[in-house]
């Protein structure tokens, strides 16, 4: 069995030259600290989008992108294709752990300061993913065309449309017409199947280059230990075995969400009944949309939603700009204000998320 | 002093003569046109109003002790002439709309009447656009008004159909307001038992305005009006129900709390539908007749039409004829129609069919009544089956909507046999049933498999965790080995 494998491994390797990679991956060593913990999560973001696409590519063989199909496409996938409930349930839960796992991701790299010189652009391009993400949910929450998503969309779309001069033609765009119709519905479709993961696949690409052009960032705090007493690890094959242990770790987790609390289907969209009550967005736009919903009509001469979405635009954009603007650590220097704003940012998120929920 | 008998006559009519002088002397206007001797002041001596005092210029103005016509005609004294349009009832509600005048008159008179009328059907604008439809005098006339209860008077209760029928039968008039509205009231009111009634002098009958009100009417479509579908019930029930009122009358006065516990009853007052029937759906409403026995599946059946067909083509048909059953009323009752329960066919306590069929006596129909309630009872506990295990699959998470079809199905058959039982053919009824023993079997059957799809899921899910966590105890311990060996 031994000899069959590399007999195999020699075959590919004076193909592909195979060796190389294998060498450079067992020379890439990464550092093993109080904190390493929080570089898996990178890898199980990237999991978490593999069984999205593994899922979400099995889904499509039977989904129906059209206002009078998708709703029983969706019936038909979950009562009568084998392993149909599973898939559609696995898509699900991972699309929301997905979600999660990529906010930790991000919050854990801005707490360690990881988008300092030299990984600007692996920062910004997550970032990228990270909008790309919730673009992912938000359009893929109104696929299964239930009462739920089609008015939760509404309301998200009426959100876009409140912003400032690109709102009102964005929101048309969006929604292909005045309204949520079954025009939304396929072009939602559309960018949740060909667009954003072709978008998100090159960033992806970029990304993972990245890290491994550039390797692990290092903790501020370890520069001044000298190199030979830092503790590392090969990456190959210790941390991806460490990677590949979690990953079947989180597939148990998911397998036992999708079976024990299955993805509910609810009640067709019908576009003349009233909205029913309690319409809320998924969970990752909770802490906007109840923030939005606590501003007064009117703040000073503007309205309070407008000057909502100003604000969260704005704070995105120093979000993503970070690396630019925080100087101090990129000279290695410590720069307390980031931490506070981080930890502003993370209890906001958590409590207005948690308000949210309670005043559904 | 005693008189004798003759003379205190001949003073009494003195006296009468002297007081109708001394009115008829006061109002110069009546004088004059008396001695003009037109239509007006001839209709006037006999007028309600002339009688207890009233004047010309009670209602047309002027200054009527005057023998001048200039003086007593004059505009300056309030003289109005002949009033028209909403003038005519403005000047009937100056003393009918006052109740302390009123009361002068006659203490239980009413004074709402002009407003009535205001709102009313006939308050609406006349088509020639400058005053309603009706005034006070189309019905109670203008010179010559008399009392209600005085049988001269067109709205006396033997008058009224006449009284409405003026405009009410006159099809081209009538065009002009209410097209859709049929002007063959009267007509029809006369072969009812009411209109038969009305027409021998009998007063207590209900006419026009007995149903219609009299000067609250509004249109049937207005909820408002007491012919309004949903108050049918309470306004013929004024009557029906009253056994004092009725007690002239040898009916019934229970047909109002029977139809209450009725399903077609609770249909009306409970779910306020206006598909039930009420009162003149059965009855008809101006030509209001009880149905006869022969009739009775045809009024029935103008709504329950495939239980009527039904049921003329079964052998019941000549049965019931024989003997002068009552077509439906003879199962169903007639006021008090309950809801159609299954426990109504079969051979047990509380089945109808027994009340003709014995084992000892007509046999054939005790053995497919009891065929037919068996088969009856088995598709309701399959549909018991079928609703309970569906319900457990639900509980269970599982997708059960395309299951819930079948309970449609089951439903449905159970809903069409009280239908085909009017058949009373055993082979027709089977069919049905069949058609629901199959739904019932198909529902139970993948209720169950998606009840074991449940189990299944769960084991494959042990499964599918016990191999995961097998691999990850493998690379776990792979990971120890490499990192022992290494660091040895």
């Amino acid at each position: 069995m031994k000899n069959q494998t590399k007999k195999f491994y020699d075959w590919v390797d004076s193909r592909v030259q195979l060796g190389d990679l294998v060498a450079f991956m067992s020379k890439k060593y990464v550092p093993v600290h109080s904190r390493s913990i929080w570089y898996y999560f990178g890898g199980v973001s990237l999991f978490f989008f593999i069984i999205q696409v593994v899922t979400g590519i099995l889904l499509l063989f039977y989904y129906k992108g059209s206002s009078d199909l998708a709703y029983e496409s969706i019936r038909f996938i979950m009562s009568k294709v084998q392993f149909g409930w599973l898939i559609r349930s696995m898509h699900s839960w991972s699309a929301n752990l997905f979600i999660l796992s990529v906010f930790i991701h991000m919050f854990s790299v801005y707490f360690e300061k990881s988008y300092r010189k030299p990984r600007e652009m692996t920062w910004i391009s997550g970032m990228f993913m990270f909008v790309l993400a919730l673009a992912f949910g938000f359009s893929g929450y109104l696929l299964p065309w239930n009462e739920l998503a089609y008015f939760a969309t509404k309301v998200g779309t009426d959100i876009v449309g409140a912003v400032p001069v690109v709102g009102e033609p964005l929101k048309y765009f969006l929604r292909g017409g005045d309204d949520v119709t079954g025009a939304t519905l396929s072009r939602f479709f559309g960018f949740h199947v060909a667009l954003f993961p072709g978008i998100f696949t090159f960033l992806l690409m970029l990304h993972l280059l990245l890290v491994q052009r550039q390797g692990m960032s290092e903790p501020m705090h370890l520069k001044i230990i000298a190199k030979a007493e830092k503790k590392t690890m090969p990456f190959f094959p210790n941390f991806m075995l460490r990677d590949l242990l979690l990953w079947l770790i989180v597939l148990n987790v998911l397998a036992i969400l999708a079976v024990f609390f299955p993805a509910e289907l609810g009640l067709k969209a019908d576009p003349l009944a009233s909205a029913p009550a309690g319409i809320q967005p998924e969970w990752y736009f909770l802490f906007m949309f109840q923030t939005l919903k606590f501003l007064p009509a009117h703040v000073w001469f503007i309205e309070g939603e407008v000057l909502g979405i100003l604000l969260f635009g704005l704070a995105g954009l120093l979000w993503l700009l970070v690396p630019v603007w925080d100087r101090k650590s990129s000279r290695g220097q410590q720069n307390r204000w980031i931490n506070y704003i981080g930890i502003f940012s993370v209890l906001f998120i958590i409590i207005l998320t948690i308000i949210g929920w309670v005043l559904k | 002093m005693k008189l004798i008998p003759g003379f205190k006559l001949i003073i009494s009519v003195l006296t009468l003569i002297l007081v109708q002088y001394s009115y008829a002397s006061e109002d110069q206007c009546f004088n004059c046109h008396r001695d003009l001797e037109d239509n007006p002041s001839k209709l006037f001596v006999e007028d309600v109003h002339y009688k207890v005092g009233l004047s010309c210029s009670s209602c047309h103005g002027g200054n009527s002790n005057s023998d001048d016509m200039e003086l007593a005609m004059n505009k300056s004294a309030g003289f109005i002439g002949v009033p028209s349009l909403n003038k005519i009832s403005e000047a009937c509600s100056k003393c009918h709309s006052d109740a302390v005048f009123m009361k002068k008159y006659n203490k239980n008179i009413l004074t709402g009447q002009f407003e009535k009328l205001k709102t009313s059907v006939h308050g609406k604008l006349s088509v020639n656009g400058r005053g309603m439809m009706l005034q006070c005098t189309t019905c109670h006339n203008a010179h010559g008004i008399k009392k209600v209860t005085d049988s001269r008077s067109p709205v006396y209760p033997t008058n009224v159909p006449a009284t409405c029928n003026k405009c009410h039968g006159d099809a081209s008039f009538m065009q002009s307001y209410n097209p859709s509205l049929s002007v063959d009231q009267l007509t029809k009111y006369r072969t009812s038992v009411h209109g038969i009634l009305n027409a021998k002098g009998n007063t207590k009958t209900a006419e026009c305005a007995s149903c219609h009100g009299s000067h609250d009417i509004f249109s049937a479509k207005d909820v408002r009006s007491k012919v309004y579908k949903l108050n049918i019930p309470n306004t013929c029930s004024q009557c029906h129900s009253n056994k004092d009122y009725m007690k002239d009358f040898p009916i019934p006065t229970d047909q109002f709390e029977k139809y209450q516990k009725s399903v077609h009853g609770v249909a009306v007052f409970e779910k306020q539908d206006l598909s039930a029937p009420v009162c003149n759906d059965c009855h008809g409403n101006h030509a209001a007749t009880p149905p006869g026995i022969e009739s009775i599946s045809k009024v029935c059946g103008s709504c329950h039409a495939l239980n009527a067909e039904l049921f003329s083509a079964s052998p019941h048909k000549k049965a019931f004829d024989e003997k002068k059953y009552p077509e439906c009323e003879t199962c169903h009752g007639n006021h008090e129609i309950l809801i159609a329960k299954d426990k109504l066919i079969g051979v047990e306590e509380g089945a109808i069919c027994l009340k003709c069929h014995a084992e000892d006596k007509n046999q054939k129909g005790y053995r497919v009544a009891k065929i037919m309630r068996s088969q009856i009872d088995s598709l309701m506990s399959l549909d018991i089956v079928a609703k309970n295990l569906i319900f457990q699959a639900e509980q269970k998470g599982m997708d059960v909507e395309e299951i819930k079809f079948k309970l449609r199905e089951i439903h449905q058959a159970r809903l069409e046999t009280r239908t085909i039982v009017h058949s009373f053919n055993e082979a027709k009824f089977k069919e049905v049933t069949d058609k629901g023993f199959k739904a019932s079997e198909m529902a139970i059957t993948e209720a169950k498999a998606s009840i074991d799809e449940f189990y299944f899921r769960r084991y494959g899910l042990v499964v599918a965790l016990a191999l995961i966590t097998f691999l990850i105890v493998i690379i776990f311990l792979y990971i120890r080995k490499i990192e022992k060996t290494k660091s040895v």
